[in-house]
């Protein structure tokens, strides 16, 4: 279960004087589903580039573990689908799976069949027949799904499968990507930290080409999570100014206010709860609500973006 | 071999259904047939034109058949070269552009083989549509101004081909190179104009360039083509042919999608 089957070490990129990736190392184990979070331009669609063999690394090295050792070309075994997908508007979506599946090795025997397995699995039997140009933006990406898994990749690689989806596009994806992952290593990359924290079990976080945090999603939300106090006041103007001051009460260690509502994070929740609610009585606030809880992944991903 | 076939199905399949098997052969057998007609109505269309003074008579020496097929070959030069160049020059550039290259190379795929069936398919666009067009300027040209040797025009129509195909191996590499169409075509068309342009200016150094392939093949056709010349005019235009598809090879393999393009 923990063999490792990717293993990145010191790569970096440069475009011309720029540094883009600065020597970043991780591993991602057989069967884990491994999320790479970042802000935007934090060079997530580049590393992943190199991973799939786009870019070529300006430095270190990238080993894909397949058949008892380090493949020499980790191209078929790796299955990969850009940010945006795009296919020959032509084609129709049978006949680019078969295209693809064939392109990735398969005799047109089993392109047949895994393209007759695929559209059904992802939902596009019907429109299987139909021109690529006619499809939506959430068919495409499904679409997308099924050409990265026709020849049944170890590895699978999605740059932001979701970003650009409605809604409703956005729960298909994620609940195909569910049922992929029971087979396949997923490594996928993203903003929305929702769907990360939805699927995943391991997070690598990326600041400006560094990696900033990485670990399994338990073991950092346990180390990294923070007692927080979420209180809410009503519209009234004593009741907002005792929230303004109760921020610089000295068990407060970090605060947001935004009007009536303010975010607290203490050291010791339950102290912190009894004097607030002390406090509110005496002063005669309006509470509206007051909620003790944990920082989430968010939180974390703000404080480590912004640090 | 089996991706190369792989490729080149896809090619033909895509330039039919955008239906350039359909407009390059018909605009080359336009420009083929048009030549010998125009060539047979001249007097007539002259005469309608009416606006001649009274009195002023036409004499129009009728040209031979193998003059009329030379005029053929220029009008290739211009116009032919031209749409041939449009037809393929985002053969390569297109796919990486739009972002169907990064789907396609990330799978266990072969430059070569890839580069060789963009190739191939241009090769036979371009071979049919010349057949076609060149077939309808002689049976024309036979039918309404008269003779002309087989074996010359034959053997012309070759060396014509062989230039057609140097253009296009051209457009291909800058295919390759270039991003922006525009940059395609204006590059392609300007080296091949100028190439052919270059052998009339400078006749003794451009003996045996590739652009001299367009006169060397008219002279084929009046009989008075130089067997040296035009064999060491060939040979290079292979050699460069060559190279051209070793440097395509090499770009499709360094800019695979255009994430490569900022290097």
């Amino acid at each position: 279960m923990t063999r490792t089957l990717l293993q990145v070490k010191g790569l970096s990129k440069r475009f011309k004087e720029r540094e883009v990736i600065k020597g970043i190392s991780f591993t991602i184990a057989e069967g884990s589903c491994a999320a790479l979070l970042g802000p935007n331009g934090a060079g997530k669609t580049t590393t992943i580039s190199m991973l799939a063999g786009l870019l070529q690394p300006s430095g270190g090295s990238i080993e894909l573990q397949a058949n008892g050792g380090p493949a020499a070309d980790r191209r078929p075994y790796i299955g990969y689908l850009p940010q945006m997908p795009v296919f020959y508007p032509w084609m129709t979506g049978t006949e680019f799976l078969l295209y693809a599946g064939e392109l990735a090795g398969l005799t047109s025997r089993e392109a047949k069949r895994e393209t007759g397995e695929w559209l059904e699995a992802v939902g596009l039997r019907d429109a299987g027949k139909r021109r690529i140009g006619g499809y939506s933006g959430g068919m495409k990406q499904r679409l997308g799904l099924a050409q990265a898994l026709i020849h049944r990749p170890k590895l699978l690689i999605l740059d932001e499968p979701v970003s650009a989806l409605d809604p409703a596009g956005r729960k298909d994806v994620l609940t195909l990507l569910e049922r992929i992952r029971r087979e396949t290593t997923v490594l996928f990359s993203t903003h929305v930290l929702h769907d990360a924290e939805e699927i995943c079990d391991e997070i690598l976080m990326i600041r400006e080409g560094e990696i900033a945090l990485q670990g399994n999603l338990d073991q950092v939300r346990r180390t990294y999570s923070e007692p927080v106090i979420r209180v809410m006041v009503g519209g009234d103007e004593a009741s907002r100014s005792w929230l303004n001051a109760a921020c610089s009460k000295d068990f407060v260690i970090h605060s947001e206010v935004s009007g009536s509502r303010a975010k607290l994070t203490v050291a010791d929740v339950d102290q912190a709860m009894h004097a607030l609610m002390a406090d509110a009585v005496s002063h005669h606030v309006l509470l509206r609500s007051l909620e003790a809880g944990q920082s989430t992944l968010e939180d974390l991903f703000l404080k480590v973006v912004q640090s | 071999m089996r991706q190369f076939r792989l490729f080149f199905r896809k090619e033909m399949l895509e330039m039919g259904r955008s239906y350039k098997w359909l407009w390059v052969p018909l605009v080359f057998l336009m420009l083929g047939i048009m030549q010998p007609v125009v060539t047979k109505f001249m007097p007539e269309i002259l005469k309608s034109a009416g606006n001649l003074p009274k009195g002023m008579t036409i004499a129009i020496e009728p040209p031979s058949g193998a003059e009329v097929l030379a005029q053929t070959l220029g009008q290739y030069n211009s116009v032919g070269l031209l749409i041939l160049v449009l037809s393929i020059m985002t053969l390569i550039s297109g796919e990486r552009q739009s972002g169907v290259s990064q789907m396609i190379f990330t799978r266990p795929v072969s430059y070569v083989s890839y580069a060789a069936a963009k190739w191939a398919s241009m090769l036979s666009l371009v071979t049919i549509s010349f057949a076609l067009g060149y077939a309808g300027a002689w049976y024309y040209t036979v039918q309404m101004i008269g003779s002309v040797d087989a074996g010359a025009a034959v053997k012309a129509g070759l060396f014509y081909l062989l230039w057609l195909w140097f253009a296009g191996s051209l457009t291909l590499l800058m295919s390759s190179l270039l991003n922006p169409a525009a940059g395609i075509a204006f590059v392609s068309l300007g080296a091949a104009l100028l190439l052919s342009m270059a052998s009339g200016w400078l006749p003794r150094y451009m003996t045996y360039s590739p652009g001299s392939l367009p006169q060397i093949s008219a002279k084929w056709l009046q009989s008075s083509g130089e067997a040296k010349v035009a064999a060491g005019a060939a040979i290079l235009c292979l050699a460069c042919i060559v190279i051209f598809f070793m440097g395509t090879v090499h770009q499709v393999k360094l800019r695979k999608s255009k994430l490569n393009t900022q290097i």
